[in-house]
């Protein structure tokens, strides 16, 4: 393999691979704004010059195919001027206004202001400003602290498959926003936020909520749909404030959906917290007593929602096996998709058909969907995580174990309340078979308890039976 | 300086009557060229080309045989000729004239380049501004149609060229090749990251040479005469023909001069040719490339007007624009206008140029003025130095040389504002 040397480490390369990567690969951080791995390369900011040996001119190390014998200087005192300069041309016109700026704390300017930039600043002249134009629900726009790296513009051309973002003017003035102002139209526009290296493009639902370094960050897998984008949910005080993409170049590279990342936003409302019967919180003895005289000894329609993790349908299906023999065991999730055969690519980009992220985990475990119909059943049994969606349920005496919302609970005689995705461990497959794994990111909401323990105390009686301490 | 006449291309074309294919066929040995190149093989007229010594017009002087070159024989997508006719550089004009006066001189070096790339389709970007011009070239390219020098299979040769006039609209960063490219394409007009050029990867994506109008328009002489014949026209080595210089500003007889390539120098151009300075006043100052060529002053003008010469000085021929200065012109306010003129034609894209344009002008706007500090001259040459040479194309270049070469070479006319508190002049 060709070998270069970044900053005195040699370093192998493949054909093809640019000078940034692979000083990144060899532990040397090249600052850089414009540059996004996921995008076509501009070479606008410069701020990733390096001297390179050989070149008179320094050479951004974003575009500068890696060659044999290569010696680059990332830190030579040409590469450092420039950076330095290149953070000082980024800041003249900029507001300054960290201590009321979201992007504070993850910010790429604010970060290579203090590891690359000069603490003074010699401009005197009127600092540019813009009126800002309203970007629709998802983004809130400002433009005085742009930097005009146009990875936003990029993003929507390459990834999102909309031309909606659009440098205007020119020069000094260049302004970055959507074609006559409209709104922003597409389904990814959170992305926008993520990947503005400044507080220029920011997510309306997470303005002024939080300070970014307050947040606790825990792994985990969209539920959306059948993708399983890996992503992060971000809590303080067991509040969950937003979710952000995590790379995996396998499934969703960068990337996340509007629908995914907001998602968590539905469970923040009108959710069944408490033991409901008929509609009603009710305590849990009344609760688990009504259960157990709508289940005990029948014969079940067993519903479970493609939304649940491997662990749970695993849990579901011993039980089963242990306390209703014979009970006929199906799937939900997407009205009117009732096997894998029938998902598939939903928009091109991110978005699958099937609504649900454990379709395919629950088909791998011999579950079929349901037909819809009530079948030979006595009680009808429908355990789910709160993101599957049925069509109408036969009308049997019916218990629900898990999430539901308020306005679902009448469909239900009684509900014992369970825990959504945020709230627990556990894997789900995505379409393309692969296992992920999630981890709780926030302690039950409510009276919330985990399908184990609400399986316990529904066996609570019969343990007694087989001579468990009760 | 003798004042013997030495030989001429195109200026004595330089007629109304001109345009026309039957003056050019008759006058001109209109078309002989190409008729010369037909009987070739593509290679030997990119060899004939390099013998020339022809280089480039547009302001970089790169060998236009070498460029032509670069094309490669086998291409899977279509490739293209370009004419750069965007003439944007302040003090230029004289592609204006080739076009008005002669437009079958172009058509004819665009397909003798075209033939020799291997080219089938060209187009002219000609500025906005050059309305009448682009009607002008329109005309000539009917005549051509019509008689079968552009078209398919033109004078029974085999070989296909078609034409278009595209109007840009008006910005200087277009006349940059790449920025161009982008603008035919009918995307926003800024310069593209290179690698790849455009001989790589260039017009729609395919193959491409950019060449400047009196570039092409030289093409057809070194066909029908020869390019040793060319060459020696020039009097340095690597510079062959003629070239014509734009001459403007104080001078007593501004205009457009055609003469041998590195043939003269900046004295006897202003002194000789343009009869001295304007009111017999004293010379101030020099722009002997174009506006974004450094400042000259009345000490340095003994330079031969050349590539090599200029450049060893710290300046560059670039265009050919020979802006002349008196004492009686504020060198500061003329570095003022020309930086306010570079902020407003940054495209944006790059952060030294599209910041550091307009931080210059300010400053110079200030001193102009007499709102300047004492600190500011070294502010000035500072922001300069932080944009030579880090941007993606030449603009930010061509914007700080101008101003770092004022503020050294004209300092004390700088502090003289700085401190009287306004302009002496």
């Amino acid at each position: 393999m060709p070998q270069l040397t970044v900053d005195g480490r040699l370093v192998e390369f493949k054909l093809g691979e640019k000078v940034i990567e692979v000083a990144k690969r060899a532990g040397v951080f090249i600052p850089y704004f414009c540059y996004h791995p996921g995008l076509s390369v501009v070479a606008q900011c410069r701020m990733c010059a390096v001297e390179i040996e050989k070149m008179p001119k320094l050479q951004t190390a974003c575009s500068t195919l890696a060659a044999e014998g290569m010696v680059v200087h990332t830190r030579s005192e040409k590469a450092l001027q420039n950076q330095k300069s290149v953070m000082e041309f980024l800041l003249i016109n900029h507001p300054l206004d960290c201590p009321i700026c979201d992007k504070s704390g993850e910010c790429d300017l604010q970060d290579f202001s203090y590891d690359y930039g000069d603490p003074y600043s010699r401009y005197t002249e009127e600092r540019r400003t813009y009126i800002d134009v309203d970007m629709g629900s998802v983004i809130q726009k400002n433009m005085n602290r742009c930097i005009h790296c146009t990875r936003c513009i990029r993003f929507g051309e390459e990834i999102a498959g909309i031309r909606e973002m659009v440098a205007l003017q020119r020069g000094n003035q260049t302004e970055i926003t959507t074609i006559e102002g409209k709104p922003l139209e597409t389904q990814y526009a959170g992305n926008y936020a993520d990947i503005c290296p400044t507080g220029s493009l920011g997510l309306k639902d997470f303005r002024f909520k939080k300070r970014v370094w307050m947040l606790k960050k825990t792994p985990t897998i969209c539920e959306g749909c059948s993708r399983g984008c890996n992503m992060e949910i971000h809590q303080d005080s067991q509040v969950i404030y937003r979710c952000v993409p995590r790379e995996n170049l396998e499934v969703n590279r960068y990337w996340l959906c509007d629908e995914g990342r907001f998602h968590f936003r539905s469970y923040q409302k009108d959710r069944v917290l408490f033991p409901y019967f008929k509609g009603k919180a009710v305590d849990w003895s009344l609760a688990l007593e009504s259960c157990r005289n709508i289940l005990r000894g029948k014969k079940l329609l067993v519903l479970v929602g493609s939304d649940l993790t491997q662990e749970e349908i695993t849990l579901v299906q011993e039980v089963l096996a242990l306390d209703h023999a014979g009970s006929l065991l199906f799937h939900f999730g997407t009205p009117g998709m009732s096997s894998v055969s029938e998902d598939g690519d939903a928009d091109g980009i991110l978005k699958r058909k099937s609504k649900t992220s454990n379709l395919h985990g629950l088909e791998h475990l011999g579950i079929r969907g349901w037909d819809g119909l009530g079948a030979q059943a006595e009680a009808l049994l429908v355990v789910r995580a709160g993101r599957a969606q049925w069509g109408k349920l036969p009308s049997l005496p019916s218990v629900g174990l898990g999430v539901f919302q308020e306005s679902e609970a009448k469909q239900l005689d009684v509900i014992l309340p369970g825990l959504n995705f945020t709230e627990k461990d556990g894997s789900v497959m995505n379409f393309q078979g692969k296992l992920q794994f999630f981890r709780r990111a926030i302690a039950p909401q409510g009276q919330s308890k985990g399908l184990a323990e609400l399986f316990m105390m529904l066996r609570r009686d019969k343990a007694s039976e087989v001579g468990v301490a009760s | 300086m003798s004042s013997e006449k030495s030989t001429t291309l195109f200026i004595e074309h330089f007629q109304p009557e001109c345009r026309f294919l039957h003056y050019y066929l008759k006058e001109m040995e209109g078309y002989q060229g190409l008729k010369k190149a037909f009987g070739m093989s593509p290679s030997e007229v990119i060899e004939e080309v390099k013998s020339s010594q022809l280089r480039g017009r547009g302001g970089a002087g790169f060998p236009t045989g070498m460029k032509w070159g670069f094309i490669p024989k086998q291409s899977s997508v279509p490739k293209y000729l370009v004419c750069n006719a965007d003439e944007s550089e302040p003090g230029t004009f004289k592609d204006r004239d080739l076009m008005r006066y002669t437009p079958h001189l172009l058509l004819e070096g665009m397909l003798i380049g075209a033939y020799a790339i291997g080219a089938r389709s060209g187009y002219i970007y000609i500025r906005g501004e050059y309305a009448r011009e682009a009607v002008l070239l329109q005309e000539a390219i009917e005549e051509a149609y019509a008689a079968r020098y552009l078209g398919s299979n033109i004078q029974g040769s085999g070989f296909d060229f078609e034409l278009t006039v595209h109007r840009g609209a008006g910005a200087y960063i277009c006349g940059e090749e790449t920025a161009l490219l982008n603008s035919l394409e009918g995307k926003r007009g800024e310069p593209r990251v290179k690698p790849p050029f455009p001989a790589q990867a260039g017009a729609f994506g395919g193959p491409t040479i950019v060449n400047n109008v009196e570039t092409l328009a030289c093409v057809p002489f070194i066909l029908r005469r020869g390019g040793p014949w060319f060459a020696q026209l020039g009097k340095l080595e690597k510079s062959g023909g003629t070239r014509l210089f734009c001459l403007s500003g104080h001078v007593k007889k501004p205009g457009l001069y055609e003469l041998p390539a590195a043939g003269v120098t900046l004295r006897e151009l202003i002194y000789t040719y343009g009869g001295g300075i304007l009111n017999d006043r004293k010379l101030k100052a020099v722009i002997p490339g174009g506006s974004s060529a450094p400042v000259l002053t009345a000490e340095e003008i003994d330079v031969v007007l050349d590539v090599e010469p200029l450049m060893k000085i710290g300046s560059m021929l670039g265009s050919a624009g020979v802006v002349v200065v008196s004492e009686d012109y504020c060198v500061v306010k003329l570095i003022q206008r020309i930086a306010k003129f570079y902020a407003h034609e940054s495209c944006g894209q790059c952060t030294p140029c599209r910041e550091g344009c307009r931080w210059m002008e300010e400053v110079l706007e200030r001193i102009e003025h007499g709102k300047g500090r004492t600190q500011d001259l070294n502010l000035l040459l500072q922001i300069a130095d932080n944009i030579q040479g880090k941007t993606l194309c030449a603009l930010g270049d061509a914007a700080a040389g101008p101003v770092a070469s004022f503020v050294k070479k004209f300092q004390s006319d700088f502090e003289a504002h700085i401190r009287g508190g306004k302009c002496p002049n």
